[in-house]
């Protein structure tokens, strides 16, 4: 029975978390808009603009369920739910701190692959289930960009994979520091096992895992359907892509996801290549400050100031590069990320071969 | 009991999802309803304790073929689909009672076997069991399926993957631009 308590509460708080991150993110989106843009931003509700997120989600909860009278009814109410749940379970098996995760699952890695590719079933959904041309333009457009982009992500964390011989998320992020099973080498030459911190992290222990990192990240922004690479929504063209129809709290839901993914590839990003919960200060000397700065209460806070670090970066780029062209993004995709991840995979093998044997 | 109460959740999902994914006219909510049923049988392999085959099935059939389908149904002209309807009635041209008599058929196989397995176990389970040589729900069973993949089956597993290629290359080919001559 307490078991089954835990698998009530877990959910719960995570999705209290992903609710107010959300909040908070939008805050902060429209604050780094502003300072690229050189503007204030929200500064009317509450002291510097705090509580603007909060007055937009209370008008949008208030908002009537307005229905195209042309939608296909079911597709329309069911897409958001479909869409928010293939993110949301997502976190389920995302370590947070040493032993600290929800589902300590030996396919971790490859059931969030997997989970996120439903997202893409649910803005057909809405897409579809809207009957509006634009909304249908916006989710072909978003399957093209998210079927096309899965790839490089999916060859990225493969390439790491190969390196950690391991899909469990909780011992990829035990290999990566202090308290690591196996003998890390920092690019493959140093051995930091002792020393952990940043130089224990994937991307130091092979020189070619940053590229990867890189790859990573950008394709991650696309599979999110952020800027750059927001063409499914873009306002210019088509008004706002596959939630043209949406408002109220299934619009709400939209979002939360929008964010809750956002969140997600950042976290999986720092799970897989930046250490996790392992702390970045290295051990120097006597100085043990690796030591002193892992824990349970420490492992939450850097995987959290890790994730939002990340989320920042994406918020930057966002505001500050240009939209791609279709033709632009997946050129990019096709003929650039996927061969170079490709690379990186076969350099994966051989380093597996002959550096860490 | 939660899992047993879990298992004819999914498994009544399944069948009456299938049930109403053929009886529909609707091609795009069929083809959502296909979305149910795949995961449905998803959740249904990890009760065999196959978590990598249900996530497989839901990479592949749901991110993968599935989308593919739908993409193509929203790619494809709306009255073509329309001519389609009347005579998908007639399109496995089989009468009813041959139907009948297949369904009942392939339906007392299946009670049979589940009674003459339930007479006498066949003599690999129990020796299985008392070697304790069993796959239990906490094992890494893709480290197992890896190293079968390399060594035992390296064959199949190589035939496969040439295949895959094949199929590769001829889609490859075939979606090519024609070249002006």
């Amino acid at each position: 029975m307490a078991d089954l308590v835990v698998h009530i509460i877990v959910p719960v708080v995570i999705f209290a978390f992903i609710a107010g991150f959300t909040l908070f993110a939008v805050y902060a989106e429209r604050k780094i808009a502003g300072f690229v843009q050189d503007r204030l931003g929200p500064m009317e509700t509450g002291k510097y603009g705090l509580i603007q997120t909060l007055a937009d989600i209370l008008k949008l909860l208030q908002k009537e369920f307005i229905t195209p009278s042309a939608a296909d009814k079911i597709l329309f109410a069911v897409a958001p739910i479909v869409i928010f749940v293939a993110v949301f379970i997502g976190f389920s098996v995302v370590p947070w701190a040493p032993d600290f995760i929800p589902a300590n699952t030996n396919t971790g890695l490859f059931f969030i692959m997997a989970v996120v590719s439903i997202d893409a079933i649910g803005i057909l959904m809405a897409g579809w289930g809207s009957n509006n041309k634009y909304s249908l333009l916006g989710s072909i457009r978003a399957i093209a960009q998210m079927v096309s982009y899965e790839l490089p992500v999916g060859l990225s964390l493969i390439a790491a994979v190969m390196i950690t011989q391991t899909l469990n998320l909780n011992d990829i992020a035990y290999l990566q520091g202090i308290s690591s099973p196996e003998q890390i080498y920092f690019m493959g030459v140093w051995d930091v096992s002792d020393i952990g911190g940043i130089l224990a992290w994937h991307i130091f222990q092979a020189p070619h895992l940053l590229v990867v990192y890189v790859i990573f990240f950008i394709s991650s922004l696309a599979e999110c359907n952020r800027a750059p690479f927001d063409i499914p929504e873009a306002e210019s063209e088509l008004i706002g892509g596959f939630h043209t129809e949406y408002g109220g709290i299934k619009f709400a839901f939209l979002f939360l996801a929008e964010y809750a993914m956002m969140f997600l590839v950042a976290i999986l990003g720092v799970v897989v290549f930046l250490g996790g919960w392992n702390s970045p200060l290295p051990n120097i000397g006597s100085l043990r400050l690796a030591d002193w700065t892992t824990g349970l209460g420490w492992g939450i806070m850097w995987t959290l100031l890790k994730s939002l670090a990340i989320v920042g970066v994406q918020m930057w780029i966002r505001w500050t590069l240009p939209r791609f062209r279709a033709d632009q993004l997946l050129t990019l995709c096709w003929k650039v990320l996927i061969p170079l991840a490709f690379v990186c995979l076969a350099i994966s093998g051989l380093w597996r071969i002959l550096v860490m044997l | 009991m939660i899992e047993s109460l879990l298992f004819y959740a999914f498994a009544g999902l399944a069948i009456l999802s299938a049930l109403l994914l053929v009886h529909i006219r609707n091609i795009a909510r069929a083809l959502f309803l296909l979305f149910i049923v795949l995961f449905a049988m998803a959740g249904l392999y990890l009760f065999a304790l196959a978590d990598f085959i249900a996530i497989t099935q839901i990479l592949v059939y749901v991110g993968g073929v599935l989308i593919l389908l739908i993409f193509a149904f929203m790619l494809s002209n709306k009255e073509l689909l329309d001519d389609l309807q009347p005579s998908s009635k007639r399109f496995i041209s089989l009468p009813n009672w041959q139907a009948i008599i297949l369904a009942l058929a392939f339906l007392s196989l299946m009670i049979y076997s589940y009674i003459s397995w339930a007479q006498h176990m066949p003599k690999w389970i129990s020796q299985a069991e008392a070697k304790g040589r069993m796959i239990l729900p906490t094992d890494n069973n893709i480290k197992t399926l890896g190293f079968k993949f390399m060594t035992q089956y390296v064959l199949p597993f190589e035939v496969i993957s040439v295949f895959l290629m094949m199929a590769l290359i001829g889609a490859a080919h075939l979606s090519r631009k024609e070249s002006n001559k």
